[in-house]
């Protein structure tokens, strides 16, 4: 690919970006959120059309107007957002748009045979028999990758193929990506975690702010020298944690909590959090991690258990009771469930005070009231551009991320829900949030944070529970000798034995 | 500057093509357009009567467009309007005809209060089965006018009929919505149609109730993160955007008809949902829409009194304006390119 | 009231039945297509209408029933494919766009039905197609005369129900169609032509609405009559609900509508003394009750009703 441009309505994406990749190699391609990382894979994949440059594929130029051509000329994806059809099985999702023998019939036992045989050859066991809806995410991607290599690609692109695994499963899942170059395909890694780079990858290009930034080999290269290219400056410093506090009351306990989801149980779970401490939830995403946090904020309702706050029963109280009880909710998904995209950034910033005073007045908005909140909200946390009007779609996720921290973060909150809460943020935005979250603590605000990012947990959390298929592996306390393996090894389902040493 | 001249070549657009089509449907019908220009306009203008007979035609469409919009703004899609109002009817009629003695306007006044609560409770129906279940209101509703108009017909051939006479229609009513310009048929509904376009204006726009409608309208996910009641919003959206479609019902009832028949609301339900649409979920959009509709409708009636054009105009008219609208981006498109071709 | 029970009764009421189901059937056939690939026309009135109106003035003026029917197809096609245009390519409301759509036509149909008037002295009128009895079949004691003794429309739709089934429910195309209603980005990452897929489905809907509205013209009255329809393109919508999308268990869906409609003409006859009204809101109320019994089985496809925007970040 060679001088790549793509710009979309108020950012240039792709800025005269170039890559190229060998057959039989695993290239990483590393770069922060907004980097460009992924416009540039879905041009290579037809999904986009470039505005200037041009892909080069086995010496020859090429266009690709739609994924049918990339498909065509052997490129596979497989996208962060898996693109399956849940309520089919696996065998329609692999075949899936494909002509085949018998078109438009659908020869479903040497289609069968044939799947089987390929999942054999790279260790991708599968049963095509199977709704996708049935399937856990580890298998999912396994189907998105057989996906691909049943349509014959040569070139795989794998985005974060690594954020949905356990440490356990991404070892597996390297061996597959070795047995794949050792036939002879080629991998594009589309990442930001150093370790995996070092481990699995022979070169390794750098994009920062559209551009490509430099190539290199793995081997002549270390994980700090590569943050620092991607990044451009030195790494920020990590914030201050002071000691904790002391013993008090327990500010959250979640005695025995059960939340069912379809008839399946989906988190079973006790658990305190003290103020003026951070818990950090660590385990891969999709163990309930998102129920945990709703369960406590009254978005969903526990079907057994019960959750005592601040010495009382909350159980039973609504979102909005809890909230005005000082509890505080940073979702993991800011488009949906945080903000209103076609509001103004003052209506954001109004969403949970709107109805109390001085807001409402005798049943009327006060306009004026609501104009000073937002001007200090918006000066308080730098929030940019600084004007009130601007639809919230039109910010970017770092700002849109501080304008869901000023609503939600006041003196009154006393415990802070922050679901995955740098997710999809550049380096400085994610240092910002880190840093207010550390300052809520020191006052003496109770904080749950849940992230896949076990060094955000290393870094900031007083204790760490792990969570997984909705249940505590154990909770530990956090210090510098803490074995990762452990941690790792319970994400992946081991619980903590009873006395086990934890510390190097 | 330029964003203007784009504004006025759009409008210019609009207008062109509407006047087109309804010239091109004018000769079709062996009439002379200019003439019936000026049929059309003095039907409009040329006379209090026919004055008064377009916001005669406005209230029930501003009425019930006010309810739709209300519902299209808290993501309720009620296409309903039409059952509302002869919901809203029935209740009117059953008042109306209650024997009781008491002042007319206090009865007119239950008549109206019962329409918007049967209108409202109509509307419930969908509603509730929405926020309860995530049933689609838009299949519902539509059942739901059905089933509306087909048990008008059942009680003006049964409870509800005119002993006295063999017409499937309720008997004549006595309490009456006061006439406010006689010898016109205007009367005090189209004040509450206004009154109501004001009220609907400061819920939606100075209320923290209208605040939490459009949160639920635009992203009830979050809504339901942020503590606000989702089903109660999308409750009050249906049944208050019903409600308002009753008291439409009423007003052609106690107005206009002063008998429950079963041509009663005769399609304006659909019609409010393009007004509704055209005004752009505004209140004073809905107000202008809602009185642009109605004089469409009294030229076209004059112009097929007096001319003999089909009256069938005012729907294609109504159909060709919200076609054009659904195709505003392209439109803007072609200026857009015309204007670049022109400036090289 | 044992009248009910003759033979000859039942073979004449179902009858009447079967040919009443044909234009619903029809019609939701074609809307099964179109929601299966994301889009919700709620415009069937129009296609009916459309196409009502086009084979009535084709047929008329040519003389012809088969280029009637043709005329009809190509009318309902005009329309479904205006549909599709705003709702595909501009990604606007496609609510809105039928309800717009069936003001529309159910104004110009009618007003060239007035020019068409004007200019014949005498009411004009067409034949209509002539019933084929299917040797064998159309002898079998009550369902023959019903399923078997029709015109060639009827067949045709028989023919055009199996097919259907097959093709939605057993090929590689039916899969791409559910996938492109469902998921569409998935659809696009693996080269299904999204925008190419709906267009065709909407064509199918105009083309089967085209031919619901010309078999009530060319083969029931042989006349076109202002708003002729009359909600059956809503009842239509409702089949397709209460066929959960699937063909076969449309076209029973609509066989019961049919007969609850002939129903309410019979019951004078039988003296049962209901008013007409209470069957005809009967399809209605059982689609009503059907969805509510369709809680947590059957789903609506994810994206239906919802533009796809390719170039959305």
């Amino acid at each position: 690919m060679k001088g790549i441009v793509k710009a979309f309505p108020g950012v240039i994406a792709n800025n005269h970006v170039n890559l190229s990749v060998k057959a039989g190699e695993i290239h990483a391609l590393l770069g922060e959120n907004g980097a460009g990382k992924t416009t540039l894979m879905n041009i290579l994949y037809g999904l986009y059309q470039a505005d200037s440059g041009s892909v080069y594929w086995k010496g020859e130029k090429v266009h690709f107007h739609s994924p049918l051509d990339a498909i065509a000329a052997g490129i596979g994806m497989v996208h962060q957002h898996f693109t399956l059809i849940p309520t089919m099985t696996v065998l329609q999702n692999i075949i899936l748009g494909l002509k085949e023998k018998g078109y438009p019939f659908i020869k479903i036992t040497e289609i069968t045979e044939s799947i089987q045989a390929l999942a054999k050859r790279y260790g991708l066991a599968v049963d095509v028999k199977k709704r996708v809806c049935e399937l856990s995410v580890g298998e999912q991607q396994r189907v998105e990758i057989l996906k691909a290599l049943y349509r014959g690609a040569e070139l795989l692109v794998l985005d974060e193929p690594t954020a949905v695994l356990t440490p356990q499963e991404t070892c597996e899942f390297f061996e597959v990506l070795r047995r794949l170059k050792s036939e002879g395909h080629a991998v594009i890694l589309i990442t930001h975690r150093m370790a995996e780079i070092m481990a699995i990858s022979d070169r390794v290009t750098i994009l920062r702010d559209g551009s490509d930034l430099a190539v290199m080999n793995t081997q002549d290269t270390d994980p700090a020298s590569l943050a620092k290219l991607m990044i451009g400056s030195e790494l920020p410093e990590r914030p201050v944690i002071e000691p904790h506090k002391g013993d008090a009351a327990p500010l959250l306990e979640l005695k025995d909590i059960v939340v069912k989801k379809e008839r399946i149980s989906r988190l079973a779970i006790s658990l305190q959090v003290y103020p003026g401490e951070i818990v950090g939830i660590a385990g891969v995403d999709g163990n309930g991690q998102k129920e945990l946090a709703e369960v406590i904020c009254g978005i969903l309702s526990a079907s057994q258990g019960t959750i005592q706050y601040d010495g009382q029963d909350i159980t039973k109280a609504t979102v909005y009771q809890r909230f005005r009880r000082g509890i505080a909710y940073i979702s993991d998904d800011r488009h949906h469930d945080g903000l209103v995209l076609d509001m103004n950034l003052r209506q954001n910033l109004m969403l949970r005070k709107y109805k109390l005073s001085p807001y409402t007045k005798h049943g009327c908005l006060n306009r004026n009231k609501m104009d000073e909140f937002s001007s200090s909200c918006i000066g308080k946390y730098q929030i940019k551009p600084p004007s009130p009007g601007i639809k919230m779609r039109l910010l970017s996720g770092g700002n849109q991320q501080k304008a869901i921290l000023a609503r939600e973060i006041s003196e009154e909150a006393k415990l802070i829900v922050a679901c995955q809460p740098t997710r999809g943020l550049d380096i400085g935005a994610t240092m910002q949030v880190r840093s207010i979250l550390a300052e809520q603590r020191n006052r003496g605000a109770g904080i749950l944070l849940i992230s896949a990012d076990l060094d955000e947990i290393l870094s900031l959390s007083d204790r760490i529970a792990v969570l997984f298929r909705g249940q505590l592996m154990g909770v530990l306390d956090n210090g510098a000798e803490l074995k990762t393996e452990t941690i790792g090894s319970m994400m992946g389902g081991r619980p903590l034995a009873e006395g086990e040493t934890t510390y190097a | 500057m330029r964003k203007y001249t784009v504004q006025v070549a759009r409008a210019l657009v609009y207008t062109g093509l509407t006047l087109a089509v309804a010239t091109l449907l004018i000769l079709g019908a062996g009439a002379s357009p200019l003439q019936c220009a000026g049929v059309f306009i003095r039907g409009i203008f040329g006379s209090l009567n026919g004055f008064a007979e377009v916001l005669v035609k406005a209230a029930p469409l501003m009425l019930a467009g006010l309810g739709i919009s209300i519902g299209f703004r808290s993501g309720f899609f009620n296409i309903g309007a039409e059952g509302q109002m002869y919901m809203g009817a029935i209740a009117a009629t059953v008042v109306a005809m209650w024997p009781v003695q008491m002042p007319s306007w206090i009865h007119v006044t239950l008549a109206m209060a019962a329409a918007f609560l049967a209108g409202g409770l109509w509307a419930f129906i969908p509603g509730i089965l929405k926020a309860k279940f995530g049933i689609s209101e838009i299949i519902n509703t539509l059942m739901l006018n059905y089933i509306a108009f087909d048990l008008t017909g059942i009680l003006i051939r049964g409870v509800l009929q005119d002993s006295t006479d063999y017409l499937p229609q309720s008997p004549a009513l006595g309490p009456e919505l006061a006439g406010i310009l006689a010898p016109t048929r205007l009367h005090a509904g189209f004040l509450l149609a206004l009154l109501m376009v004001l009220i609907v204006w400061w819920l939606m726009e100075h209320t923290p109730t209208g605040f939490e409608l459009q949160v639920v309208g635009s992203n009830k996910r979050a809504a339901r993160c942020l503590g606000i009641n989702v089903m109660k919003s999308i409750v009050i959206a249906s049944c208050l955007g019903g409600g308002l479609a009753g008291i439409a019902g009423a007003g052609e009832l106690l107005g206009i008809q002063h008998r429950l028949l079963e041509g009663l609301v005769g399609g304006s339900g659909y019609t409010a949902i393009l007004v509704a649409l055209l005004g752009r979920n505004n209140p004073w959009g809905v107000l202008a829409a809602s009185i642009g509709f109605a004089a469409l409708q009294v030229g076209a009636n004059t112009m097929q009194r007096q001319m003999g054009i089909p009256a069938a105009i005012v729907s294609i008219l109504t159909g060709f304006i919200v076609i054009l609208l659904l195709c505003d981006a392209l439109i803007l498109k072609l200026i857009e390119k015309r204007k670049v071709e022109g400036a090289a | 009231m044992e009248q009910i029970f003759t033979l000859a009764f039942l073979t004449s009421f179902l009858s009447a039945a079967v040919s009443t189901a044909i234009p619903l059937a029809y019609a939701s056939m074609g809307e099964i297509y179109s929601e299966k690939a994301g889009i919700l026309n709620i415009g069937l009135e129009a296609n009916m209408l459309a196409g009502a109106f086009c084979s009535f003035a084709v047929a008329y003026t040519s003389g012809s029933l088969w280029m009637g029917l043709l005329g009809g197809i190509v009318g309902g096609l005009a329309v479904c494919m205006l549909h599709a245009f705003i709702s595909v390519r501009l990604a606007q409301n496609q609510t809105i766009c039928g309800i717009a759509l069936n003001i529309f036509l159910l104004g110009i149909s009618s007003y060239f039905l007035k020019i068409l008037v004007s200019n014949n002295p005498a009411f004009p009128q067409v034949a209509t197609f002539p019933k084929l009895a299917i040797p064998g079949l159309s002898a079998i004691p009550l369902i023959g005369e019903a399923l078997f003794n029709q015109n060639i429309l009827v067949y045709i739709l028989y023919l055009l129900i199996g097919m259907s089934q097959v093709l939605l429910k057993h090929t590689q195309w039916g899969n791409s169609l559910t996938a492109v209603g469902e998921h569409p980005r998935a659809a696009d990452t693996v080269g299904i032509r999204v925008y190419r897929t709906q267009y065709l489905a909407a064509a199918i809907n105009g083309m089967l609405g085209g031919m619901s509205g010309a078999y009530m013209v060319l083969a029931q009255l042989g006349v076109f009559t202002e708003n002729m329809t009359a909600g059956r393109g809503y009842i239509a919508l409702a089949v397709v609900i209460f066929g959960r999308r699937e063909p076969i268990r449309a076209a029973l869906a609509a066989l019961l509508f049919g007969a609850a409609e002939c129903m309410q003409f019979r019951m004078q006859a039988l003296g049962i003394d209901l008013p007409a009204q209470f069957m005809n809101m009967l399809p209605y109320l059982i689609t009503m009750i059907a969805l509510l019994g369709s809680i947590g089985k059957q789903r609506d496809p994810e994206s239906l009703g919802k533009p796809y925007i390719r170039d959305a970040r």
